[in-house]
């Protein structure tokens, strides 16, 4: 690896001899919407809020221009802040890897050993289920988990246990169940998109030549898809860092995650504290991806050759 | 690739102009019914109501609409703090707004978000219990805050099957026997009441911070036993019914739910230590642009019939007298007198009022130290 | 299994491919099962006659699906989350996948701080994003909450994943693919539409299956959002007080009905009309 910026173009046979200021602007205009949208409607009022944070709120709940760093400093002062985002990392690290090898497989077999047309509707009856509401799904795991609940009453029916177990749910197992139950379809569909138009005989060249199936699929298809298990990634585990209802439902009084305790704030209207909270994961995360940046490169895996 | 992205890029744009042109004329569309219904008379017409699913009926709302010309608008509300935070952003975007007890005082007239007026204005209000008509802290210079809606306090329901003893007191959500079997309310500043009250503290919503070293205690102590957080009223239900739970806390009337959910007898008490409750009541917004419609629709929606079938639907005891009077007419005093309808001047001086208190920070922040990862 | 195998002897395929087949749908089959299972329990519910979504089961009954038809409120609430999520995922797939091109391909300055950038809107907990946006509309724009904030809202959660995940298809993108098109004298037009688009359409899929999920069961910037329509999430969450009753359980049996049946018909109807057109769809395409 170079340490050569990488930006995604390569000289192309079709090219404009010169361009101009004009041809470069029209060039960005796609972008301009969506630049447009999330920088007024999410940049600056994130900005808004991160005022806000170094504020305080008064006793009748108005955001009162104290200019301090307590909302921030709270969050290291209490252990319970930095061993709960701890925690919520480890789940939500835990749950994005079995989300991404549960879905690998699933995407694998839907792009390569089933029509196009099937594996779409494959794609829509695993999206379907969701189009519901989360609230209803929650409450029926509740039901399949709980201590009266039907796996429970199968389990024992079968003589397996014979008290029923608690082990389920209101703890961080059902926590695990629920949070995979709802972040694996997002993991598939993007997995779905990577895989669907990969040149499986490059799979069969590379085993003609020798290479046993599981080094073919390290070495040809995991590097290509590699942008692909990057997204899946980055839509299970930065979303959870964002789960609050799930948790609350089926993780019992001590499942809670960080989203939680910032949900405790913004329910009793105390924005500077919530926004100062939430404004540190953002933070967090962002190092992440910093440091993390080489393997979330942007790179044209083909223009390497 | 410019030439390429160039053509694409035209493509895109005809394409979402086409997009944008249709949501702005669904925008349109909508903006043409708010003000087909918005505008009108002062004496007819539709106002904004932001208010609990429990304070009205839809049929009834109907019949007023249909009678009076007066159409109702609701957004629906969950938490006092949530609809005070966006009533404090909408303001004349609502007309009304329901609020319990002390948040009306503290929060919404403090801000001079609401209008007083004088209640003994309105005909319909001769059918309320007088006292609701004079709480002391709901009076000011203007007039009266709101119009008295209905209350409850906050109770301990247990399963007698599973709970020896017969608790009277808040200290059985602590006993170690009853660990994983209790399940509370998914609202932390309710939870650190609570145990506030468990530690005899009379202004839960205020607690010095000694006080809050000592609910600290308490609040460990709960923690093991909590099952879960019911992030509805009926998930405390389902759970006693299915006997997960065996000790809930909840508004008045749980023991009927529970029966009819199919779960077992259940009993439920006022702790002895004194609990929370609330009370609510309607407001009139003070920048709202219909709020002329208020008091005419209040004389409809608060007559003593309406508020009789209202308790027979969501079971809790409301502040109309007369509408007492219709229940024992019709033969159900019973389940009136359990709901301790006509009982408020005894049960409400035990409760402490919900309302926004000078700790509510340190109790979120307690909260989320005890609740958070060990 | 510790013998080493001559590499002729596994050719051409692999000997194992049969039982990674049948392994693989195994797999899939566990899946439909784990995802399907609460829908099970979900669609059960509705039809029974416990006031509550939960265990025990009290008998069978219609009584919520009567309950349904005649409450407004709930009808006009699924009516308002259709209504938003169409819109949403039409507006977020169209603006994410113009932008996703330039990201790849526009030679723009800092590609990975800009692609944090549109990351930020999904690590932002959506209470933040919800509450200041609430006070971004009223203070800033002076704006009546309505469906359209709520669509606005949404929006800036939505582009992102669309932004992200056709980003991740352009760039393992064979661009020679698109130099030979040209090469071979297709104009830039032909080369979008034959060559690229095609290439990228599972992405956009994807994205807007995604868009539609997200946006049906958005909450909490709805919530900080909405003014008096409420959508079928902040209508359930309204209902904390006194709680949610199976008719909400009718409703979303009934809107998983009508999906399935719509998505059932549409392939059957899109199935017949490429048959039609012989030839035009081999490609790359691995054979089932």
């Amino acid at each position: 690896m170079t340490a050569e910026v990488v930006t995604g173009v390569e000289p192309a046979p079709v090219t404009v001899a010169s361009r101009g200021r004009s041809a470069r602007l029209r060039e960005l205009a796609p972008f301009l919407p969506a630049a447009l949208l999330l920088g007024i409607l999410f940049f600056v009022p994130l900005g808004v809020m991160f005022i806000f944070s170094l504020w305080t709120t008064n006793a009748n709940l108005d955001i009162v221009p104290v200019w301090n760093l307590d909302n921030y400093a709270q969050f290291f002062q209490t252990g319970a802040y930095v061993r709960t985002l701890a925690k919520t990392v480890v789940m939500g690290g835990a749950v994005t890897t079995i989300c991404l090898v549960f879905s690998l497989a699933v995407a694998y077999f839907l792009a390569r050993y089933v029509s196009r047309r099937w594996a779409r509707l494959a794609l829509l009856v695993i999206i379907v289920p969701f189009w519901s509401s989360y609230l209803l799904r929650v409450y029926s795991w509740q039901a399949i988990l709980g201590e009266k609940g039907a796996l429970n009453q199968v389990l024992m029916s079968l003589g397996l246990i014979k008290e029923p177990s608690l082990l389920f749910v209101y703890n961080d197992i059902g926590t695990f169940i629920v949070l995979t139950y709802v972040y694996l379809p997002f993991a598939i569909l993007v997995l779905y998109a990577s895989l669907e138009r990969f040149d499986y005989t490059q799979l069969t060249a590379a085993q003609d030549l020798g290479a046993s199936p599981s080094r073919a699929f390290r070495y040809i298809l995991l590097p290509q898809i590699r942008p692909g298990l990057i997204t899946a990634a980055i839509f299970v585990f930065i979303p959870i860092l964002g789960e609050f209802l799930t948790p609350s439902m089926v993780g019992g009084a001590s499942g809670l995650l960080i989203a939680n305790l910032i949900q405790t704030f913004f329910k009793n209207a105390l924005v500077p504290q919530g926004a100062a909270l939430g404004l540190l994961i953002v933070a967090f995360v962002t190092v992440l991806l910093i440091v993390f940046r080489k393997y979330l490169r942007v790179e044209d895996v083909y223009a390497r050759g | 690739m410019t030439v390429l992205d160039q053509t694409h890029s035209r493509r895109r744009f005809l394409q979402l102009t086409g997009a944008v042109g249709a949501t702005a004329a669904l925008g349109g569309v909508l903006q043409a019914c708010n003000v087909i219904g918005g505008g009108g008379a002062a004496t007819t017409g539709t106002f904004n109501w932001m208010t609990w699913s429990d304070h009205y009926i839809q049929s009834q709302l109907d019949k007023i609409a249909k009678d009076t010309n007066i159409n109702t608008s609701i957004s629906e509300l969950a938490g006092n703090a949530e609809g005070y935070a966006k009533l404090k952003e909408v303001k004349g975007q609502l007309d009304s707004i329901s609020g319990d007890a002390m948040w009306v005082p503290n929060a919404y007239a403090k801000d001079g978000l609401i209008e007083p007026f004088d209640i003994n204005e309105l005909k319909v209000s001769t059918q309320l219990y007088s006292f609701a008509r004079e709480f002391p802290y709901w009076q000011s210079s203007d007039g009266y805050m709101a119009y008295p809606f209905g209350w409850s306090p906050i109770m301990i329901y247990y399963d007698p099957a599973k709970v020896t003893g017969n608790p009277t007191d808040w200290q059985v959500l602590l006993d170690p026997k009853y660990k994983g079997r209790v399940v509370v309310e998914n609202q932390p500043e309710e939870i650190v009441a609570y145990m506030a009250r468990a530690a005899g503290f009379d202004k839960p919503y205020d607690l010095t911070d000694d006080q809050l070293t000592t609910v600290k205690g308490y609040l460990e102590k709960l923690k093991p036993n909590v099952l879960k957080f019911a992030q509805q009223a009926t998930d405390s239900v389902a759970a006693m019914v299915s006997g997960e739970a065996w000790l809930i806390t909840g508004n008045l009337g749980n023991e009927d739910r529970v029966k009819d959910g199919g779960g077992p007898e259940i009993k439920g008490y006022v702790p002895s230590e004194g609990t929370v409750g609330w009370h609510d009541g309607e407001m009139i917004v003070k920048e709202g642009a219909n709020k002329a419609l208020i008091k005419p629709f209040l004389e409809q929606s608060q007559q003593a019939e309406l508020i009789a079938e209202n308790f027979l639907a969501n079971g809790r005891p409301l502040f109309n007298e007369k509408a007492y009077k219709i229940l024992t007419d019709q033969g159900k005093q019973d389940q009136a007198d359990r709901y301790l309808y006509s009982k408020a001047p005894e049960v409400l001086p035990t409760m402490v009022l919900k309302g926004p208190g000078t700790s509510t920070d340190k109790s979120i922040q307690l909260f989320n130290e005890v609740f958070g990862a060990g | 299994m510790a013998k080493a195998v001559d590499p002729l002897e596994t050719m051409p395929v692999s000997r194992y491919a049969g039982l990674t087949r049948w392994g693989l749908r195994l797999i899939f089959a566990f899946l439909v099962l784990f995802l399907y299972l609460p829908i099970v329990f979900m669609v059960a519910f509705s039809f029974d006659a416990s006031q509550t979504p939960s265990f025990p089961i009290q008998g069978p009954t219609l009584h919520w699906y009567d309950v349904m038809i005649h409450n407004r409120q709930l009808l006009s609430a699924v009516a308002n989350t259709i209504t938003v999520s169409l819109i949403v995922s039409v507006l977020a797939t169209i603006i994410g996948t113009m932008a996703a091109f330039v990201l790849v391909r526009g030679r723009l300055r800092y590609p990975n701080g800009i692609r944090i950038a549109f990351t930020m809107p999904i690590m932002v907990p959506g209470v933040l994003v919800g509450i200041s946006l609430l006070i971004f509309f009223s203070r800033a724009f002076h704006a009546n909450l309505s469906l359209m904030t709520v669509i606005a809202g949404q929006l800036v959660v939505t582009v992102p994943f669309v932004v992200l995940i056709v980003a991740s298809r352009l760039q393992s993108f064979d661009r020679k693919l698109e130099w030979a098109a040209a090469d071979l004298g297709a104009s830039p037009r032909r080369t979008l539409r034959h060559v690229v688009l095609p290439l990228i359409a599972p992405a956009i899929l994807a994205g807007a299956l995604i868009c539609i999920t997200l946006s049906i069961d958005e909450f909490v910037i709805t919530w900080f959002t909405v003014g008096n329509q409420p959508t079928l999430p902040t209508y359930i969450y309204t209902k904390v007080k006194f709680g949610v009753t199976p008719e909400v359980n009718a409703v979303a049996t009934v809107m998983l009905v009508a999906t399935l049946l719509i998505f059932g018909i549409a392939s059957v109807v899109l199935g017949r009309g490429r048959r039609r057109l012989p030839g035009r769809r081999r490609g790359a395409a691995p054979t089932a």
